[in-house]
């Protein structure tokens, strides 16, 4: 029976090489993912690894406030650690260390890259230390006040050369500086598309960070000691007050990899999950092609039967194609993933991210999980159809044609009904109060009721979806509509992928435009004043608080008020817990930013008081009058007391400070926005001139009205939705490739059919149409279905996110209009192909078959 | 044979001269026209179509066969003629060539005086649509489609109605007006014959193409159809040509061609099976 399979797999090539194309599409998403992100890791890796090759040891503070996801405020050391380094036994060179913001501003007056967007552009430090990671290559260090260097790639492309002025904006302000040296990053010209401007480290501390304080202090060891012996004598040579620690080379190294591997990892999970859902639809494809041939195989399978093959053996035999299927589809899939990851790599370069070059990674791990999943999926979408196949009479070589029906509607849809009742108690059971964990089961007890119905419930819509294609196009739209709904089971099969996709992308869109909604409210409601400027540079802090001191002084505006958050300790019922507190001016912040505290003025608000929100307030027993304790992350330690309780904690959180808490400590402070409310009668555009003018000063920041902020908080929701669509789309095509597989062995198992309405007179175009419409109903079957049950996954997911102050529910009406487009030109696409290959039924072949 | 002409001339009063050029400056595409004669002008010819020189041969060198070597055949309007012969004759090759259905190496096709060979893809195709009938031995039915849908395929894609006092006529005629919405699985292996009857007639075709019709079904209901299709010739003036190899239901027919290797050999008028049967034998089948 074995060698009958494998010459049955080898004599219908086409047919083999339809089934795999699903494997191989899933497979291949599986692949790429794991390539692309072990390429990812391995490259950071390495990058770190080369940047901290000649350090040996790592001084910096010890004082940090580590809120997880790696945020954390480290507190700067003094510069002058870098000399008490140097001068321990045992160090041969030590240098400071300093990367913070700097923009460069090109010759034509426009500061180099986008805020915002696109790479960082960074500040640094540069020495004549042997550990080094920048090297001169043309030109002297900088070692004067009013002297910088930058990297290569920024020089060639703003065409600076040495001897040149440049201007450069940072914390420090904007100032100009004389051109001394070009230089290069290791190997690399200039890593990820970043842009460097370097200073010797006086300059770097004064103009970049704070004066007389360094990041860290990097160093070289004399040999005579190994790197932990020496990193514990640092730290015992080093006054205790200071509060530093050592870090071996190898630990900074590791740590920095794991901070960025962290972020990676997040990333890369978020990849393959999705594509194990691309991979769930594709087990769809896989079960449905299988269950399709298996049907038009039945008259051979059934003479094997009268011929004496048993059961298991027709069984077998279709289990051993599924396995050859597996076989080539998964090793396929796997070198398919290479390309994908090359192409992933290419999208980041178009969004400006470059990484540095390197071999994509092709690990035993990726080889092995590919090749066991595109196996396993294969032959267990494959079981079921195998089963079928065995249970064949063989007096079914007799009958002629191997339509399938739905079987038994009713058990159907009683079973449908049993899980469907099933999930809506689970969620009653939610809506009541319980755990919303159990809210997964609901939708997943809904969905396998959905998919149960399908075959019962796909002839009936099928013919509602087809009735305006049977209006508008006759005889050929009717012959769709029939032929989509001739196979039930087949139908709700192709359509399943296309539902899950849809009901995906519909849950995620209400989701989006629901929390679009809350932001818009939300901000609206308590943003008050006309102007804000945004902090958008997503690497370093914000704006200077200085920036808010200016605007206040223009003669066009009333008042302006920064609002930044400050990562600090709270101490509360006896536990201390690192929390994100909301720094604000209680002398401007009236009438601007509005945070409802109850029956109170901000301006109460003073350098030892806190407000806490309603929330807060409950749950820690806190009234005002009380103290909290707060430790900010130079460790410095306040009683505050509590002067206000507020309502509105969606921004601000559970705990508002005052900046002047800030005043005198070692903690860098930034306002993340600033707030403008201008003088009745000033007029917007001379307002606006003078805030760019200030803001272009600064390097940083962009001027909104109040209507393009709130929008532009909005629309941060966008991106993320952008993202998730992007990772979607994996499904949809491979729903497209679903129905283009289905039609394609439709048209093969009417070709007797197409023969016949050739004859009589159906032009290609007309068969064409058929086919094309017959697409477009199965897709819509998808789609509507999938709308409805998207809007109900969507309203799952919002109302467990009720306790988040989630409290509307958004149908996205436009949204839902485009999805159904979408499919409609979904189903076209998927037709192209098939429908030309039903046009090349040959006309006296299709009438010479009995 | 005067029945024909008449409803020729009665449905198209004002017939041009048939030309190739008219016929493809006539409203070609004009769907919406129901009225058939004006897409395709109508000669005041006696000869539905014709073969002239046909040749058709597969393969190629030594071994060429020839399916159809140099025939030349007329179809005269409302005569029902059978093709008889062995198997492997060619009967059917030359009924496919004849209708538009496959190519001939050499030679030509008329329908109405038009030369296939001159049409496109899309132009055989409404010629099939609007002016050939055909009844095949098995599958001759969509079945999707009811019984009616089946009946009125044609005109549907052609996206016209048809004249509906001659469509009940034909439905009455073949008995079946109580059987129009069934689906052909529903349908007996004699009634889904007679719904290909009664499409085939149902767009009034200059010419009726049947392969063995009666091949599948048992000999009353096959009696049954020739009766129907022998109706249509003498009451509706049809033109009917159709392949068999059975003597009794040849005999239906106003005429018989034989064919051998490709070519005539013989051919009988106003035949009997008897006649037929003699003939056979001394053909040597
Ligand atoms: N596609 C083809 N390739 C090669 N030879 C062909 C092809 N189609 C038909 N023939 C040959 O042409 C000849 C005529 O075939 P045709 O089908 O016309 O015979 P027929 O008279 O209809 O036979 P039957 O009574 O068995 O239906 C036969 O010898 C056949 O083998
Ligand atoms: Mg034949």
């Amino acid at each position: 029976m074995f060698h009958v399979a494998l010459k049955g797999v080898l004599a219908r090539k086409a047919r083999l090489f339809l089934t795999s194309i699903a494997v191989v599409l899933g497979t291949a998403f599986l692949s790429g993912t794991y390539i692309f992100s072990d390429t990812l890791t391995t490259t950071f890796d390495q990058l770190f690894a080369d940047i901290y090759k000649n350090t040996d040891g790592y001084v910096r503070s010890s004082k940090v406030i580590d809120a997880g996801f790696g945020q954390e405020e480290r507190q700067f050391i003094p510069i002058s650690t870098i000399d008490l380094v140097r001068n321990i036994p045992g160090v041969s060179g030590a240098a400071g260390n300093i990367q913070a913001f700097a923009r460069i501003i090109g010759k034509d007056g426009k500061p180099v890259g986008e805020s915002g967007i696109g790479p960082p552009t960074f500040g640094s430090s540069i020495s004549d230390y042997k550990g080094e990671l920048w090297v001169i290559s043309r030109g002297v260090l900088p070692a004067k006040p009013d002297e910088l260097a930058i990297d290569d790639v920024t020089a060639k492309k703003e065409k600076f050369n040495i001897g040149d002025t440049v201007k450069v904006v940072a914390a420090g302000g904007s100032r100009a500086f004389k051109l001394v040296g070009i230089a290069r990053y290791g190997d690399v010209r200039a890593p990820g598309g970043a842009t460097f401007a370097l200073f010797d480290i006086k300059t770097a501390s004064e103009f970049l960070t704070k004066s007389g304080y360094v990041d860290a202090v990097l160093l070289q060891g004399d040999g005579t000691l190994s790197d932990d012996a020496l990193a514990d004598k640092i730290t015992a040579s080093l006054p205790n007050d200071l509060n530093i620690e050592t870090l071996t080379g190898a630990q900074i190294t590791q740590e920095t990899q794991n901070d960025v591997g962290e972020g990676l990892s997040f990333f890369s999970t978020l990849l393959s999950v999705f594509s194990f859902i691309a991979l769930g639809v594709g087990c769809f494809v896989i079960y449905n092609v299988f269950s399709i041939t298996a049907a038009q195989r039945q008259r051979e399978n059934a003479l094997f039967r009268a011929i004496g093959a048993s059961k298991r053996q027709i069984t077998q035999a279709m289990l051993i194609e599924a396995i050859a299927v597996g076989i080539v589809g998964s090793i396929t899939g796997l070198f398919a993933g290479v390309l994908l990851a090359q192409g992933l790599s290419a999208l980041l370069r178009v969004t400006g991210i470059e990484l540095p070059p390197g071999k994509l990674v092709f690990t035993q791990q990726t080889i092995s999980t590919v090749l066991i999943v595109g196996m396993v999926v294969t032959v267990i979408s494959a079981i079921l159809p195998a089963l079928r196949a065995g249970k064949v009479p063989p007096l079914a070589a007799m009958r002629s044609t191997a339509l399938d029906t739905a079987g038994s509607i009713g058990r159907r849809v009683g079973v449908a009904l049993a899980f469907a009742t099933a999930g809506l108690g689970v969620l009653l059971a939610v809506i009541q109060g319980a755990d919303n964990v159990l809210l997964g089961i609901a939708i997943l007890l809904v969905f396998i009721a959905v998919l149960i119905a399908g075959p019962a419930v796909a002839r009936p819509i099928s013919l509602f979806i087809g009735r305006p294609a049977a209006r508008l196009r006759g005889i050929t739209g009717t012959m769709a509509r029939q032929n989509a709904a001739r196979n039930p089971k087949r139908t709700s099969r192709t359509a399943a992928p296309v539902l899950i996709g849809v009901a995906l992308v519909m849950a995620v869109t209400v989701l989006a435009s629901t929390i679009r909604a809350e932001i818009t409210d939300i901000f609206g409601k308590q943003f008050t004043g006309d102007f804000a400027i945004n902090a958008d540079d997503r690497f370093f802090g914000g704006f200077s608080p200085s920036l808010a001191d200016d605007i206040n002084a223009l003669p066009e505006v009333q008042r302006a008020s920064g609002l930044g958050v400050s990562l600090a300790n709270v101490e509360l019922g006896g536990e201390n817990e690192s929390k994100f507190v909301t720094v604000i001016d209680p002398k401007t912040i009236d009438g601007i930013f509005d945070i409802g505290l109850i029956n109170k003025s901000p301006q109460v608000l003073t350098k030892n008081g806190i407000f806490v929100s309603e929330k807060t307030a409950l749950n820690n027993s806190l009234v005002e009058g009380s103290t909290v304790i707060v430790s900010l992350s130079d460790g410095s330690k306040y009683d505050l007391i509590v002067q206000g309780i507020y309502v509105r904690d969606q921004l601000a959180g559970g705990f508002t400070v005052s900046r002047e808490l800030f005043v005198g400590t070692a903690v860098s402070r930034f306002d993340a926005a600033i707030f403008v409310l201008k003088k009745d009668g000033a007029k917007d555009s001379s307002i606006r001139e003078s805030l760019e003018s200030i803001i272009k000063k600064y390097g940083t920041g962009k001027l909104l009205s109040k209507s393009e902020y709130i929008e532009r908080q909005a629309s941060q929701v966008n991106q993320l939705l952008g993202l998730i669509y992007g990772l979607l789309f994996l499904s949809v095509i491979i729903a497209i490739v679903g129905i283009i597989i289905t039609l394609l062995l439709s048209v093969h198992e009417r070709q007797r059919e197409i023969g016949l309405m050739r004859a009589v007179g159906m032009t290609k175009s007309q068969v064409r149409t058929t086919v094309r419409y017959e697409s477009v109903i199965t897709s819509l079957l998808g789609a509507v279905t999938g709308i409805l049950l998207g809007l109900g996954l969507g309203w799952v997911v919002i109302f467990s996110l009720r306790d988040q102050g989630i409290k509307r529910f958004t149908v996205p009406t436009s949204g839902t209009l485009v999805i159904l487009i979408l499919s409609f030109i979904v189903g076209v696409i998927a037709a192209a192909y098939p429908a030309r290959k039903a046009t090349q039924v040959d006309l006296l072949d299709a009438l010479a078959m009995t | 044979m005067e029945n024909s002409k008449a409803l020729s001339a009665g449905a198209c009063p004002a017939d041009p001269i048939i030309s190739h050029s008219s016929f493809v400056s006539c409203p070609f595409f004009n769907f919406r026209t129901y009225d058939r004669n004006v897409e395709f002008p109508i000669v005041k010819d006696s000869v539905a179509a014709a073969a002239k020189h046909a040749i058709k041969q597969y393969g190629s060198g030594d071994e060429v066969i020839y399916a159809l070597n140099d025939i030349s055949v007329d179809f005269a309007s409302g005569q029902f003629t059978a093709i008889m012969g062995p198997s492997g004759s060619g009967k059917s090759t030359l009924m496919h060539c004849i209708a538009g259905l496959d190519q001939l190496t050499s030679g030509s096709v008329l329908i109405d005086g038009l030369d296939l060979s001159t049409l496109t893809d899309k132009e055989l195709t409404l010629m099939r649509r609007e002016r050939v009938g055909f009844i095949f031995q098995a599958f001759n039915l969509v079945p999707t489609l009811s019984a009616e849908e089946n009946i009125l395929l044609p005109l549907l894609l052609g996206n016209k109605t048809g004249d509906s006092e001659w469509i009940k006529k034909v439905i009455d005629t073949v008995g079946l007006s109580n059987r129009l919405t069934h689906r052909p699985s529903e349908l007996s292996g004699g009634q889904q014959q007679r719904v290909a009857v009664a499409r085939a007639l149902a767009t009034q075709p200059r010419i009726i193409f049947a392969d063995e019709p009666t091949g599948n079904v048992d000999s009353t209901t096959g009696t049954e159809i020739l009766t129907f299709m022998r109706r249509a010739v003498d009451e509706l003036g049809q033109t009917i040509v159709m392949v068999t190899h059975d003597p009794l239901s040849a005999a239906f027919a106003d005429r018989i061609i034989f064919l051998a290797d490709g070519k005539i050999v013989d051919e009988m008028l106003e035949p009997s099976a008897a006649k037929v049967l003699d003939r056979m034998k001394s053909l040597g089948n």
